[in-house]
């Protein structure tokens, strides 16, 4: 058993044996190498195509689109994508914010402070969060959070913190506080399920040793569990931010659209996925569709940069730790 | 083997659905025509959805922006905007006309709870409340056209179009007309640089947000407003009386028309001050359907906007669109002509 | 044994922790409960015979009792596509990955697969609209095509590690008794794996069967009578409730949480069937989780 430790060298054991291809083997092959390069070529093409799009813009603003404030379709045509980038990373940061830790404590609830019969039950319905889809988080967004935030959270806000830039302003049912707690309920879910499979690859000897050393529960995970995880849980978080940044549907819903750079939470602005999703079909110049095509190029960016980083943590992560999975 | 030989079958089926996705036209079967565009003639071509009987019309009120640009890619049969097409969008789209097909006004909806009375506004005042510098809806310029009225003490929340609207472009051509800041600064547009308020998608959108949001001001075609039973304002026109977004309003504006230019395009915002425009609504519009001059289903698409033209315009009054007074007509029917297969 | 007592500050804090977990638990617990009890308490009441049977009405000043059917048919029709284009890939990738890839090729395909799942399902609409709809028009086709794109990392993923979980003694027994690598793969090994593939493909359907950003450009722009025809623009309950959402209508308002009751309904169905055979086929294998 030890000598075929994989399906390839199977192969090759067999090859050796036989000495010669079957047919339907090569057909086999062919079919599924075809297979497999269509779904990578996918990849390439969506990265090639939409540069493709994006190549006037790119050429007629440069670097200078990322430091723009403008977006004038009108008369000017002139486009930047400052007050996106603001928006998303406001919205974004945001979230993870939130959500971070309340995945990590939710992911520790479920593997080492809950009593066991409760943990599946627990456990499925956090997962059922993520089953819900953007479309419906923002319909509840629009006409079921989105009034509460303004008579009840803001104001509550504006007068216990109004002291800070944040939450000053008036109150309204669109803004970047109703993005950032939409945006809280997508991303809780994929942080805190990988989360929670990062806590249970953790030795159980290793914790079990711990605790007859007599440190609590607490002390425990925060002296042998976080460090153990430290980068899985980096990971998780990076996938968060992926996840949050990429969301366009949910978020177009409640922010209100408005291009604008300011501290306030209350007030209306707008993502790069948001934008996207609500001007592309509609964008009446050549110049203005490639110009949305530029933020698409550098939403996919970060996306790719968010995703092969938590991939690279993941992959190191696990060739260290062997025996975590 | 029957493993095998099923996916065989997967992989061909898949195939086959493959390249008849690449080869997909329009998709049109015999007697559909699809449309897209602008939100502000929707109510009208729902109407005629339901009685023109010779062809089924698919309408999607994607907004003006997305009509001109569903047309140019000829994504659509035909496209709808109220925004005329600029020189480059002419040209961009490859032989194409425009044609003014229905004729309406642009309401200002407002929502100030507790108001006892119709609220006065006029071009100034808006485009100062949109430019964000009146921020108050009992701030001195606003109590000073609504004497009778008893304002709040509430922030002014101007809402506007996000995305690319025909009904922006005519709300901004008549500012431009009326404020010198804003032609200057801003300018006209299916969109603009919006520097105060909200933005919301499509005229349902402006709608939402200004029944949602006490405080708010929009610009909407008036039979979304109505629809939506939100109050729209009355609105002063240069010869100093005050206009409502009514048939009469509207007619009296479209007297302005006395020929039409090459190209189609028709303003008829901000009517001068004479005894004939004395009724009129400043911020009525035209808007027109885009066709392309070489198409396959030119026949029907004749013979549904020539219907359109004429026997399509008695849905009109109802929802505040007037007919087409006959010297657009003319025009129009003398350039549907110039569609051909 | 440990008689030494904690010191209260440590307990405290320990307690204080625990607190902690129970609530941020609690909370999420309680979102979903609110968002799941909004949605069924707004939608049901639409729900009725009407509101599967009957197609939208277009703008009218008088209420006129309508349903959604048009977009139930468009999402069956185009998920439905979208998996029979997305199944052979998914499987017949994750084959390759398992059995004849060599470590680094296996180990690229795999990160390009997890990168794919990681793109963002706005910019694959944008991608398959500048791809096939310019020129060509809006079809449920180029739709499917936009979610099979979002599918095949899902099923890939699912398939290869039900794939590496048959041991490897199957397949040497089955090389040893003169059968073909083919038939190896296809017949003995694959039969074993058809548990995860429903299970993949049943979450991935679940997945793909709520979302938006990739019908947005390439099936919204359709009409309000029941088409079935893939190779026109379909209405989809997704796109359906996004436009509602939008609108100041509150007729528009119940018609969507209904179809959002309906789609919530869907999803957790499948979502709960999927886990049931995941379950089902673990036990199969003789693993224990």
């Amino acid at each position: 058993m030890s000598s075929i430790a994989t399906p390839a060298a199977a192969r090759a054991a067999e090859l050796r044996r036989r000495g010669r291809f079957r047919p339907g083997d090569i057909v086999l092959h062919g079919l599924t190498l075809l297979a497999s390069l269509a779904a990578v070529s996918l990849l390439v093409l969506i990265a090639w195509k939409i540069t493709d799009q994006a190549r006037p813009a790119i050429h007629d603003f440069g670097l200078r689109f990322l430091t723009t404030k403008t977006w004038d379709p009108g008369t000017r045509q002139v486009f930047g994508a400052a007050a996106f980038l603001f928006g998303t990373a406001v919205t974004s940061l945001g979230a993870l914010l939130i959500a971070g830790p309340l995945s990590i404590a939710i992911a520790l609830f479920l593997t080492e402070l809950a009593p066991r019969w409760i943990r599946g039950p627990v456990g499925a319905l956090v997962e059922m969060l993520a089953a819900v889809p953007s479309v419906v988080v923002g319909l509840w967004g629009i006409l079921v959070m989105g009034p509460f935030v303004a008579d009840h959270l803001e104001p509550f806000l504006h007068r216990t913190l109004g002291f800070i830039p944040l939450f000053r302003g008036d109150a309204s049912i669109f803004g970047l506080l109703p993005a950032i707690l939409v945006l809280t309920i997508m991303i809780t879910p994929i942080v805190s399920s990988v989360s929670r499979e990062l806590f249970i690859g953790v030795p159980r000897d290793l914790k079990e040793g711990a605790l007859a050393l007599g440190t609590t529960r607490w002390e425990m995970i925060r002296g042998l569990v976080f460090p153990y995880a430290r980068s899985g849980i980096a990971a998780a978080l990076i996938l968060g931010l992926g996840r949050a940044v990429g969301e366009a549907i949910a978020v177009t819903q409640v922010i209100g659209g408005n291009v604008a750079i300011h501290w306030s939470l209350f007030q209306p602005g707008d993502t790069l996925a948001s934008r996207i999703a609500s001007q592309y079909q509609g964008a009446s110049s050549a110049k203005q569709v490639s110009a949305i095509a530029y933020l698409a190029v550098i939403l996919l960016c970060f996306s790719l940069v968010a995703n092969i980083g938590a991939q690279a943590i993941v992959r190191r992560f696990a060739g260290r730790h062997p025996v975590a999975r | 083997m029957r493993k095998l030989t099923k996916l065989a079958v997967l992989v061909a089926a898949v195939g086959a659905l493959g390249a008849s996705a690449s080869e997909a036209s329009t998709g049109r079967t015999t007697g559909t025509l699809k449309g897209a565009g602008s939100s502000f003639v929707a109510p009208l071509v729902a109407q005629w959805q339901a009685n023109y009987k010779s062809s089924e019309i698919q309408y999607n009120p994607i907004g003006s922006g997305g009509g001109i640009a569903a047309i140019t890619s000829r994504t659509v049969d035909f496209g709808a905007s109220d925004a005329p097409l600029s020189k480059d969008q002419f040209a961009a789209c490859k032989g194409c006309v425009q044609i003014p097909w229905a004729l309406s006004a642009t309401a200002i909806p407002y929502n100030v709870p507790g108001l006892n009375g119709r609220l006065h506004l006029n071009a100034g005042v808006l485009a100062d409340i949109y430019l964000g510098k009146v921020t108050n809806w009992n701030s001195p310029r606003v109590k000073a056209l609504n004497r009778k009225l008893s304002l709040p003490d509430l922030k002014i929340t101007p809402v506007y179009r996000s995305d690319n609207s025909g009904t922006s472009y005519n709300f901004t051509d008549y500012l431009a007309h009326a404020s010198a800041e804003w032609k200057s600064k801003i300018g006209v547009g299916v969109n603009a640089n919006w520097p105060a308020g909200i933005g919301a998608p499509k005229s349902n959108g402006v709608a939402a947000a200004v029944s949602q949001t006490k405080g708010a001001v929009g610009y909407v075609d008036v039979a979304y407003t109505l629809k939506n039973h939100l109050q729209f304002a009355a609105i002063q026109n240069k010869s100093g009386k005050w206009a409502l977004p009514g048939l009469r309003g509207i007619k009296s504006a479209a007297a302005l028309i006395t020929k039409v230019p090459a190209n189609g395009e028709l303003s008829i915002v901000n009517p001068p001050k004479a005894a004939k425009y004395a009724n009129a609504y400043p911020i009525s519009t035209f808007t027109y359907v885009i066709l392309p001059t070489k198409t396959s289903s030119a026949q029907e698409l004749r013979r549904f906007v020539f219907w359109a033209l004429t026997n399509g315009q008695q849905y009109g009054p109802r929802l505040l669109f007037v007919p087409i007074p006959k010297v657009v007509l003319s025009y129009s029917e003398k350039t549907l002509n110039k569609v051909k297969s | 044994m440990n008689e030494m007592k904690t010191p209260l500050r440590r307990r405290l804090v320990n307690l204080a922790m625990q607190a902690v977990a129970v609530a941020a638990a609690f909370a999420a617990v309680a979102v979903l409960a609110i968002m799941v009890v909004s949605v069924a308490k707004r939608g049901a009441g639409a729900i009725n015979l009407d509101f599967f049977t009957k197609s939208p009405h277009p703008f009218s000043f008088v209420p006129v009792p309508t349903g959604l059917a048009n977009a139930f048919v468009g999402t069956a029709v185009i998920v439905g596509i979208a998996t029979l284009m997305a199944l052979p890939i998914g499987v017949l990738t994750a084959i390759y990955l398992n059995e004849f890839a060599r470590r680094r090729i296996a180990f690229l395909i795999a990160l390009a697969l997890d990168v794919l799942n990681g793109v963002p399902a706005i910019v694959v609409g944008i991608f398959v609209f500048a791809l096939v709809v310019t020129g060509h028009g809006q079809s449920a086709l180029a739709g499917s095509f936009a979610l099979a794109i979002l599918m095949i990392p899902l099923i890939a993923r699912a398939t290869q590690e039900t794939l590496a979980l048959v041991p490897g003694s199957t397949r040497e027994a089955s090389l040893a008794l003169g059968v073909s690598r083919w038939r190896t793969t296809l017949s003995i090994v694959l039969q074993q794996t058809i548990g995860g593939i429903v299970t993949g493909t049943t979450l991935a359907v679940a997945r793909v069967a709520g979302e938006t950003a990739p019908l947005l450009f390439t099936s919204s722009l359709v009409g309000d009578q029941l088409r079935a025809d893939p190779r026109q623009a379909l209405a989809s309950v997704p796109l359906k409730i996004f436009e509602y959402s939008e609108s100041p209508d509150p007729a528009d308002h119940r018609q969507a949480w209904a179809a959002a009751l309906v789609l919530i309904a869907f999803i957790m169905l499948a979502s709960t069937v999927a886990r049931a055979l995941a379950a089902r086929s673990r036990r199969k294998l003789g693993l224990t989780r």
